[in-house]
């Protein structure tokens, strides 16, 4: 045991162990295609339901109106850490199941997405002035054409600034994921800083890559802004 | 049977009066037809209900009790609903243009959709209502290019490109100046010399003496006078104390 320790020690070169290797770059490159695969899902799943959660917040139906609160509330009132533990790790205690990582981490991050745009959408739907609807009524149109072919497009334009800073942000957020064990950006950089024991610069390049994937976004969020821009 | 039949509607709105809800009662038993022809101009002060019966002919308020029927069709009825909106265009006093659109595709959204007309037919038509109201320079202006007069008057042709059986005007003139109304005045003119039938809410008085064939004067939700526009100016206004200070006040 002892002759096993001593040689091990002789042949571990310390200095190898904490270097950045090509490697690091190859793992680096992999982390960043699982923090935008998980975001990206999420973000798709949680944009359908946000919108359809919404439009249902809009009806003048009382069940179709207040039901959707029964997610969205709980969603929006609680940190999305607690959220994703509580599907990870306490869901699988009532079922006797446990939950699959990638699903239950983008299934809980596109709730989460969907309860804040599902108010952005709500809002937005309520802020085209009254006499829209009433507009498109009088020409003949139904609630669902009305919809469709005058509010929605008006809607778009104001939810779209709100969607692309929630999609930001919840790029951002993306990185608790790394908490159940997803191997994304948050946590390569925590086992890497860890090994070469340079967080700093670790940190500092990390930092970096979320800002080189989350400023494309701004920027595609202002091209589209112009692009289906409407004088309002 | 009449085009448009108003049998014995009664409207109420809710408001909120301090701490209390109140019931304010718009339409009382309300009874009118309206034919197929010529210009109704309603008249009366505010809050006599004239705009609450154009939007409950159109559909936009539903009625309390009673009913009226667009062409025998219901609008108690939510599945006709849209065939009376196509069959009474109404224009509003703010005037609502889609502001995503420019001016053609205003124009031509609706029959496209609604009337399935095809796209170049669609813009043909609107081409031509263009010209109507004088703005057929601006077919590609968008809503904030255009003054408010401008903007009614596309309002209108927009309204017409549904091919309505009758025009119901809400205060179109209202919000506009001077200047603005008597542009809007002369189309709403030249269509009545064209036979358009309309139902306007104003209180243009030049405009009800010259062009209404009729005029229905209503106060607290009721008819106090339907007459031709002459023996309104004349012989109602001398037998009813109350026309005479209406039209006093507004300075005829």
């Amino acid at each position: 045991m002892c002759l096993f320790l001593t040689e091990t020690a002789d042949s571990f070169n310390m200095d190898a162990y904490t270097q950045l290797t090509p490697n690091d770059l190859l793992q680096l490159l992999q982390s960043v295609w699982v923090t935008l695969y998980v975001t990206v899902i999420a973000l798709a799943i949680g944009t359908i339901l946000g919108i359809l959660l919404g439009i249902s917040r809009c009806s003048k139906n009382k069940i179709l109106k207040y039901a959707p609160l029964i997610i969205i509330e709980p969603l929006r009132n609680s940190p999305l850490i607690v959220q994703l533990f509580l599907v990870y790790f306490g869901v699988p205690v009532l079922t006797g199941q446990v939950l699959p990582l990638y699903p239950a981490a983008i299934g809980t991050l596109a709730l989460n997405t969907a309860a804040f745009m599902a108010v952005q959408v709500q809002t937005s739907i309520l802020s085209i002035p009254r006499g829209q609807w009433e507009a498109s009524l009088a020409l003949g149109h139904s609630y669902a054409s009305t919809y469709i072919n005058v509010i929605a497009q008006q809607a778009i334009r104001i939810l779209l600034p709100q969607a692309i800073t929630l999609y930001i942000s919840q790029l951002m957020c993306s990185s608790l994921v790394s908490l159940l064990g997803v191997m994304d950006l948050s946590r390569l950089a925590k086992f890497t800083a860890t090994r070469t024991m340079q967080p700093f610069l670790i940190y500092g390049i990390i930092s970096a890559v979320y800002f080189a994937l989350a400023y494309p976004f701004t920027k595609l969020a202002k091209s589209l802004e112009k692009r289906i821009s409407i004088n309002l | 049977m009449s085009m448009i039949e108003v049998k014995n509607v009664t409207k109420s709105f809710k408001i909120k009066k301090e701490k209390t809800m109140e019931t304010l009662t718009v339409l009382k038993d309300f009874s009118v037809n309206f034919d197929q022809e010529g210009v109704t101009v309603l008249l009366g002060p505010s809050g006599t209900g004239k705009s609450t019966l154009l939007r409950c002919i159109n559909g936009l308020e539903t009625v309390d009790a009673g009913d009226i029927l667009v062409n025998g069709l219901s609008v108690n009825h939510k599945k006709d609903l849209s065939k009376i909106r196509m069959d009474c265009g109404m224009v509003f006093q703010s005037t609502v243009l889609f502001p995503q659109f420019d001016v053609l595709h205003n124009l031509t959204m609706s029959p496209i959709k609604l009337l399935k007309m095809p796209k170049t037919e669609a813009e043909e038509k609107a081409r031509i209502l263009l010209n109507k109201v004088g703005l057929a320079s601006k077919e590609k202006a968008m809503h904030n290019e255009l003054s408010g007069g401008e903007q009614q008057r596309i309002a209108i042709a927009r309204a017409l490109m549904m091919n309505p059986k009758a025009l119901l005007l809400d205060e179109i003139t209202s919000a506009l100046d001077p200047e603005m109304t008597s542009e809007v005045l002369k189309i709403l003119e030249s269509l009545a010399a064209e036979g358009v039938c309309m139902l306007c809410v104003t209180h243009e008085m030049q405009f009800a003496r010259h062009v209404a064939s009729r005029i229905i004067f209503m106060e607290k939700g009721s008819m106090v006078c339907d007459t031709n526009a002459e023996d309104f100016f004349t012989n109602a206004r001398q037998n009813n104390e109350r026309i005479n200070k209406f039209l006093q006040f507004i300075g005829e």
